[in-house]
């Protein structure tokens, strides 16, 4: 090797090189976006709102809808006022069109706004995309106060014309003084505000509700069934394999599939789950199951024991192999019962098993999205809205992202305070590796 | 192993395996019923009377479901590739190289793998978007690679550790250099705990959904799951097409599973249990 006489790295240097990519990534695009959700969370963000889509700190300019809008309103002013005819109409709007020119007056005195419109009318004119760098122009507080205050006095103006019948085309004018409100941006840091009004939304405790009886609930039960498959599957027959592939079969194929399927399966009119439950009388009219809140609660948590609850029994049953039978012949020769060898051999040598599987099931359950999406999409009456989907809700629906995000990050605080819920009472079981 | 089964036990068994596979049974046989058996009175019939693929051949025909098959078949497999090196070389640093932080680098990737996706969406919506990488098969890689990270080395270095070092000790010796110890002595010894890696790593990438439903809203660059919720009109839900193409995403998963069970047992429990 000529090569490593050349570049000869210690060992630890080495060590450092490859972990690099994956710790790159997982600091580009798993924690920096968390803490950039929080830093999102304070800001008026939505995506529905040209002058709100991204985090402003500062008063600014949106130039390409300023280089847009302000000529045109020039023109219309200028128009407006060859085509008056009463005469104080016409000094009325000569006044107004002075005015519009002092705008551009008032911003010009920035030598990089002038320089700034040229640009950007020039590549309005090519039909070219305006680039991000050139969009937004910083201005200071004074200016801004100054031209929304004459903007301000426009717009009444203008809205008093129009009532007066005076204009040609009122609305045009107000709409295009409106247009060049808009183009100022204001900086849309709000500090807490999102969260100190989640604090008082019934929904949003409602949400979190329902997401912490769903985890509760399918976790319990799917920690009780897993186990009793797990011991009862725990001896020696044939047909192993098939075992093995059905519990796998579920895990395998995609929730949203699943979600699906079982919504086939509860549908109140051809759902064969929901007939069989009224044939055997679990519920009183099979169309309750996806239209009442508590059935549609019943429908996810069973859907999800159904899918999640073999699958905790094929962990349980790999902690179960591990245990020496020899502690089982030891203690039925002394005469212990099944049951005192349940609680006094099997459960304290499972309890590690048992709390890793319990851990990662309860995070899983609490961040849930794709089961509730597909089955129930949050309804009836956002009875089965969780945390989650309220949060998507709010930032791909309403296009909200500030809110959204303060959404999400209450998601991620209740993930945190769970996991150091857990690490606090379990300690060193949990993170101790397997060296 | 325990005592031998009863024959009550193998009752069990065959309750318990139809139980479980009693959705996909049904949703098969909705699959191949005609529409005028899916609903009303013949609902609840097991035995078709006029069996039929229509439903097949319209989610192939009438519906881009083969660009959604395309698109998650080169989403997973380029994630799996692309995770499954990048993983397995910071796990061999991690399992058998010397050097400070290896706790901390570990504890953070057992951390980031508890993250909800849901508070990360918004910057890497973002992101993406001024990157111009929305509606693409990167713009899902990217964020599915990172997300399979965490597991994919935290199963790798349980599985590396357990490759004996003496070999590396040996190779050193011989005057190997650390790249050649990789790629000659613990890459091959490797390839068990890599491919185990890798099925589950493709699994999870093939069903991924968050993701899926707000990068890629563009009809041809969707994926299967996103696809198939999409099915739905706004006052019908084609249930005959629904069941077809569950079908067809579930048969692969299945050979899948049947093939390499042993392997996906010992890749899912190897992180839980303790020997």
């Amino acid at each position: 090797m000529g090569k490593s006489s050349k570049f000869h790295l210690s060992e630890k240097q080495v060590g450092y090189l490859l972990i690099f990519p994956a710790l790159l990534l997982i600091i580009a695009i798993a924690i920096w976006p968390v803490l950039y959700s929080f830093w999102l969370s304070l800001h008026d963000i939505r995506l529905n709102d040209p002058t709100k889509t991204e985090i402003h700190s500062n008063y600014g300019l949106d130039m390409e809808r300023f280089v847009q809008t302000y000529p045109i309103l020039n023109r219309v002013v200028t128009k407006e006022t060859q085509e008056a005819k009463d005469p104080a109409v016409k000094s009325q709007l000569e006044s107004i069109g002075g005015r519009v020119k002092e705008i551009k007056g008032f911003l010009s005195t920035d030598p990089a706004f002038a320089q700034r419109y040229e640009q950007v009318d020039e590549l309005l004119f090519e039909f070219k995309p305006v680039t991000a760098d050139l969009k937004f122009l910083d201005m200071n507080t004074e200016m801004t106060e100054k031209v929304n205050q004459v903007l301000a006095g426009l717009e009444t103006e203008v809205q008093d014309l129009g009532a007066q019948k005076a204009l040609a085309k009122p609305d045009d004018l107000l709409g295009l003084v409106r247009g060049v409100k808009q183009s100022i941006i204001e900086p849309n840091y709000i500090g807490f505000s999102y969260y100190s009004s989640f604090l008082q939304d019934k929904r949003m405790w409602a949400s979190l509700w329902n997401t912490l009886v769903f985890t509760v609930l399918s976790v319990a039960a799917e920690l009780v069934l897993g186990l009793l498959i797990a011991l009862l599957i725990n001896k020696e027959f044939r047909g192993r394999g098939l075992i093995r592939a059905s519990i796998l079969i579920p895990w395998a194929i995609p929730t949203v599939i699943s979600a699906l399927m079982w919504r086939f399966l509860y549908d109140g009119q051809n759902g064969i789950v929901a007939y069989l439950f009224e044939t055997f009388g679990f519920i009183a009219d099979r169309a309750l199951l996806l239209t009442t809140k508590e059935g549609a609660m019943f429908s996810v948590i069973f859907s999800d024991v159904w899918k999640t609850a073999p699958f905790m029994a094929l962990l349980l049953f790999a902690g179960l192999q591990t245990i020496p039978q020899s502690l089982y012949e030891a203690a039925s020769v002394d005469g212990a019962t099944k049951i005192q060898q349940f609680f006094r051999i099997t459960l304290p040598l499972l309890k590690s098993t048992i709390m890793v599987a319990l851990v990662f099931r309860t995070l899983e359950a609490f961040r849930v999205f794709d089961l509730v999406y597909a089955l129930t999409g949050g309804g009836p009456a956002n009875s089965t809205e969780t945390i989650s989907i309220l949060a998507y809700k709010t930032m791909f629906a309403q296009m909200n992202f500030g809110a959204g995000s303060a959404l999400a990050v209450i998601v991620f605080l209740c993930v945190a305070l769970i996991s150091i819920g857990y690490i606090k009472l379990l300690g060193a079981d949990l993170i101790g590796d397997n060296k | 192993m325990q005592k031998k089964a009863g024959p009550l036990f193998y009752v069990f068994l065959v309750v318990f395996v139809f139980v479980v596979m009693f959705p996909f049974l049904w949703v098969l046989l909705a699959s191949l019923k005609p529409p005028g058996e899916l609903f009303g009175a013949n609902a609840f019939n097991f035995i078709i009377q006029n069996p039929t693929f229509d439903n097949y051949l319209r989610v192939f025909t009438q519906r881009p479901f083969g660009t959604y098959l395309w698109n998650s078949t080169v989403v997973a497999t380029l994630t799996t590739v692309v995770s499954v090196i990048i993983a397995s070389i910071a796990a061999y640093a991690i399992a058998w190289l010397n050097f400070r932080g290896k706790t901390i680098v570990l504890g953070l990737v057992l951390a980031v793998s508890m993250f909800p996706q849901i508070a990360t969406i918004s910057p890497i919506f973002m992101f993406l978007q001024s990157m111009g990488l929305t509606n693409s098969w990167l713009g899902l890689i990217i964020p599915y690679t990172t997300f399979a990270l965490p597991l994919a080395i935290w199963n790798m270095t349980v599985f590396f550790r357990k490759i004996p070092y003496d070999l590396a000790e040996a190779a050193k010796i011989d005057g190997a250099s650390i790249f050649q110890t990789m790629s000659k002595v613990f890459f091959p010894l490797a390839m068990p705990g890599i491919f185990t890696t890798a099925i589950i790593v493709f699994i999870a990438a093939w069903n991924e959904f968050l993701f899926a439903l707000t990068i890629n809203t563009e009809e041809a660059m969707k994926t299967v799951p996103v696809g198939i919720v999409m099915f739905q009109g706004q006052y019908t839900m084609p249930w005959g097409e629904i069941s077809a193409a569950a079908i067809v995403v579930t048969i692969p998963l299945v050979i899948m599973v049947l093939l390499f069970q042993k392997r996906i047992v010992s890749g899912l429990t190897s992180g839980a249990v303790k020997e």
